[in-house]
Order: C-alpha cells, then sequence, then structure tokens
C-alpha cells in the first residue's frame, strides 16, 4: 500500500486529518520508549483512529483488552508473591513448603509476573488509561472465609500450590490468546501481548514439568492424556473446548484433520495437543472471580 | 518490491537443478503446488535472472504462511530424523517427548500446506550437518535453538497476518512451541525455561517480553539448514 497517497487522498477529503493524526502521534509519545521501530509500528494505530470521526472511536476494546491483562498479571503475582512470603501482613507459608530446589523456578516466574504487570501498567497509563483497581485475593478461593474453600491448602501443600499455578498459568496462557484480535490495530501492543502470552506458556510448561517430577500424570502441554486438574463448577472453563480437532483457515473453512488424506499424515490424536485454544474475556473474568472477593 | 522478487516460471526454467533439489516432488499436484513457489504482484518488474537470485515466499499473508509452513518444515523434518534415528543416550521418556513434539510440528506443517493449497511452497530439503544428532547433548541443543526460533519467529509475525484468522492460528501455535521450548530447556539445564537469553531481563521497558524475530532475522537462520537461499525481501516487514 501506498501510504503517502492514501494520506495524500484521505486529507483531499478530510483536511483536518493531519492535526488529527498529529494529535493521536503525539497521544502515543510514551510508546516511544518502546524504541523507534515499535513507535513506528504504532502508527497505524495513529492513522486508523485518526480516518475514523471522533464519535466512532472506540479506544475501549484496546484498554479493556488491557485492562484485563493486568488484572491477570495482578493475580498471578499476588499468587507467587504470597508463596514467596513476599506480601506484608499475608500469613506465611511453612518451612519446608518449598522442596529443595524448587524455589528459585518460582521466583524466576513471579519476576515475570511483576515486568508483565508494570509493562501493562505502564502502557494504560501511557495511553492516557486509568489503571483498574487491584482486587483483593484469596487463593483458597472462599472469599476470605465467606464460602467453603475450594484450594484450602493452596499455601501449605506444594502440590496444591503446583495445580493452582498450572491452572493460572494455562488459563493465562489462554486468556491472552483471546486478546490479541483486539489488538490487531495496534502492532506494538499486538507483539508485545504475544511475547508475554508466551512467556506465560514457558510458565505453564515448567510448572507442569515441576508436576510431573512430583508424580503428577501430566504432558507439558495440554492433553486429553493428562489426569484432569479442573473443580468441576469452579476451574473446569480453564481446559473447556482444548480438546478440538477442528481448526479452521481463511474464511472458517475447516481443516479436516480426522478425514483422509489428512489423517493418514498426522497423528489425529494429538492434534488437540498441537494447538492452544483462546477463552474470551467473560471466561477469564470469571476465572479470576474465583480467587477475588 | 524489492527486484529480487522473480518472477516464477522464470526462476524454474532457468534452475531447473536447484529445483529438482530444493523440492521432492511426490506427485502430480504436489508438483504443480511446488511451481507456485511465489506469488508475484503485477507491478513487479521483471528481473533479470542471475545465479545469485533468491527464492521468494510470496506476499501478503500467502507469503507469511509459507513463512511459517518452512519453518514448520524445518522442525518436522528436525524431529523426524532425531525420532527415526535417536541417539544412543537419549531416555525413553525423552524419546517419547520428542515423539509428541514431532507429531505437533507435522500437524502444523500440515495444517498451513493444507491451508495454502496451490500457493503452497513445496518440501524442502534440509541439511543438518551443523547440529550433532548423534547425542542427547546435541539434539537438545540443537532442539533449543529450533523451538526458540520458532516462538521469536510467531511472536514477529503475529502483526504481519492481515487476516485475523491467521493471527489466531499463530497465536494457538505459538504457545505450544513456547511449551515445547521450556520443556527441552529444562532438560538441557534445569530451570532454563525462560531465561534472560529469551526473555528479555536488562531493566528496560521491555523486561519480561519473549523474543520475537522478523522473518528476514529467521529466515537468515533458516537458510544456514538449505542448500538454497530464500529471501525474506517480499514478505510483509
Amino acid at each position: 500500500m501506498n501510504i503517502l497517497k492514501l494520506l495524500a487522498d484521505l486529507a483531499e477529503v478530510d483536511p483536518t486529518l493531519y492535526d488529527r493524526l498529529s494529535s493521536r502521534r503525539a497521544a502515543f509519545a510514551p510508546l516511544s520508549q518502546l524504541g523507534r521501530k515499535a513507535a513506528l509500528a504504532a502508527l497505524p494505530l495513529a492513522l486508523g483512529t485518526a480516518i475514523m470521526p471522533a464519535q466512532a472511536r472506540d479506544i475501549r476494546t484496546i484498554l479493556d483488552s488491557l485492562n484485563l491483562a493486568l488484572i491477570l498479571e495482578y493475580l498471578e503475582s499476588e499468587f507467587y508473591a504470597r508463596a514467596l512470603g513476599l506480601v506484608a501482613g499475608a500469613p506465611s507459608v511453612p518451612a519446608g513448603f518449598f522442596p529443595a530446589g524448587t524455589r528459585p523456578a518460582i521466583e524466576t516466574i513471579y519476576r515475570h509476573e511483576q515486568q508483565h504487570v508494570r509493562f501493562m501498567e505502564r502502557v494504560i497509563q501511557a495511553s492516557g488509561g486509568t489503571l483498574p483497581t487491584k482486587p483483593r485475593f484469596d487463593f483458597t478461593g472462599s472469599k476470605n472465609g465467606a464460602q467453603p474453600a475450594v484450594f484450602a491448602d493452596v499455601f501449605t501443600n506444594f502440590d496444591t500450590f503446583l495445580q493452582v499455578a498450572q491452572t493460572l498459568e494455562d488459563a493465562g496462557v489462554r486468556a491472552y490468546k483471546g486478546q490479541v484480535g483486539f489488538l490487531q490495530t495496534d502492532n506494538s501492543l499486538l507483539e508485545a501481548a504475544l511475547r508475554i502470552h508466551s512467556v506465560e506458556a514457558r510458565h505453564a510448561s515448567h510448572i507442569r514439568s515441576m508436576r510431573r517430577a512430583r508424580g503428577a500424570n501430566v504432558k507439558n502441554w495440554v492433553s486429553a492424556s493428562d489426569t484432569s486438574i479442573a473443580v468441576p463448577g469452579k476451574t473446569d472453563a480453564v481446559y473447556a473446548s482444548e480438546d478440538l480437532v477442528n481448526q479452521f483457515m481463511a474464511g472458517l473453512r475447516q481443516v479436516p484433520f480426522d478425514q483422509a488424506p489428512l489423517n493418514t499424515v498426522v497423528a489425529v490424536a494429538k492434534v488437540a495437543e498441537a494447538f492452544d485454544e483462546p477463552i474470551p474475556a467473560s471466561t477469564a473474568t470469571s476465572l479470576v472471580s474465583i480467587f477475588t472477593y | 518490491m524489492d527486484t529480487k522478487s522473480t518472477s516464477l516460471s522464470r526462476l524454474f526454467s532457468a534452475r531447473p537443478v536447484l529445483r529438482r533439489t530444493f523440492f521432492r516432488v511426490a506427485g502430480a499436484t504436489a508438483a504443480s503446488s511446488a511451481l507456485v513457489l511465489a506469488g508475484c504482484d503485477k507491478e513487479d518488474e521483471t528481473p533479470e535472472v542471475t545465479p545469485e537470485q533468491a527464492f521468494t515466499l510470496g506476499t501478503g499473508d500467502t507469503g507469511l504462511l509459507n513463512y511459517v509452513y518452512l519453518l514448520e518444515q524445518l522442525e518436522a523434518a528436525f524431529y523426524d530424523k532425531v525420532v527415526a534415528t535417536p541417539p544412543a543416550d537419549m531416555p525413553s521418556t525423552e524419546l517419547a517427548y520428542f515423539t509428541d513434539i514431532r507429531d505437533h510440528e507435522v500437524i502444523h506443517r500440515e495444517f498451513f500446506k493444507f491451508a495454502l493449497g496451490t500457493s503452497a511452497i513445496g518440501t524442502a530439503v534440509f541439511n543438518f550437518s551443523s547440529f550433532t544428532l548423534t547425542t542427547r547433548a546435541g539434539v537438545l541443543a540443537a532442539a533449543q535453538t529450533l523451538e526458540d526460533l520458532g516462538v521469536a519467529a510467531y511472536n514477529g509475525a503475529g502483526k504481519l497476518f492481515t487476516d485475523p484468522v491467521y493471527l489466531g492460528i499463530a497465536g494457538k501455535i505459538a504457545s505450544v512451541e513456547a511449551r515445547h521450548a521450556a520443556l527441552v530447556r529444562d532438560l538441557v539445564q534445569p530451570n532454563s525455561f525462560a531465561t534472560a537469553d529469551v526473555v528479555v531481563n536488562d531493566g528496560s521497558a521491555l523486561d519480561g517480553l519473549d523474543a520475537a524475530k522478523t522473518p528476514a532475522q529467521v529466515i537468515a537462520v533458516v537458510n544456514t539448514f538449505l542448500n538454497i537461499t530464500i529471501s525474506a525481501a517480499s514478505l510483509p516487514a
């Protein structure tokens, strides 16, 4: 596409375009901290929103996605911080909670979640958004004692802790995946979200390795052969619809893995493992609510 | 568009030998699809064909799909080789992991091949002689290189897709590649699943973000496993 010609044509139709474009660019100046390439990549968003008349603009979609991401990162960050004894006022885990050699990995994961929190906070504020209120968390799922706990021993039993960790990481991977489509008009945010998304997947894989080392029947990827850790009516949405064999190409045409000739080339039973599925924001939000009050 | 982009009919007529070495043509359908290595926009000037010219993958989403198709071909070919002739010192538990990963990569490869239809590039022949595939350590090191490359490739390609369906597919596959990468890295070195060589941790604004590579950066690596040169010049950037 010839961007300059497009701009010239649009400016003929709408003489205020250049003004609005430059003001949009100014509004996104903080993103230039991400580097020149990222700042250039942000231009299509500035262009898109400048072309649209003011009343048709909808930046809520992107901000909603970022807010959801931040809430998820608050959740994960707080979860590991409590296990590591870094939350003032929260009960500390018992001595020996971390079996030998397991604490460094949890510290690494916690550091990433903290970094993701800071990244999202910075981007939201730089874009003129207001930070969402950090929720109050109860990782037992008892809503601060208002109802029976779902994970009563989450911070006293390392296996329960790892189950919740896997639940949060797998859910995080799916939640980011569900939001990237809403970021497609902003290349820098889209790329950042994908880069965080794959870090969450690395975490999920490592937590799964930790569980397997402790005897759990679980692969590093979501598999039908995993022994389920979903709590019915609570966390089952984390793994619902992860067993899809139906994948689609452009025009939503199905790729028929389970039919000839593809089923003679691929291991049909592993198709579901080979693709992680997204969850919509509503599912992610209801999963978060299990751990908030 | 870069003048290196080459009209396919000319490229193939000028390089029959390379065509045969690059494309293992399995049948009539594959043969005709192999001829469609890259689309060529009407605006393109017809360049001269010289021995230095690189193969191209096409433009737009089709080019990107061929790009990730090539990447998945590379991964699938690597794991096929490992699973077929595993190193003697690789334990069976690890061979089972690699069999799963091989199956995933074949599924990814076939997804893109199907989605591309007649626009798909042919089957590439890879040369893994730069790896040491006779030892467990050599296989793990090679797998780590390829998995980290795959993660970075999808992270960099996502924003280049126009069709949201393919952005979605890139996301669905990227996290599975990241799961592979973390497993392989932990086998190489415990707790190295997300160390600073892949996840930024330098005090910058990008802390906590995984690597992302442009198609040009990734293709440069892929080319080291090929006896021909692929150009990323026609791809979105």
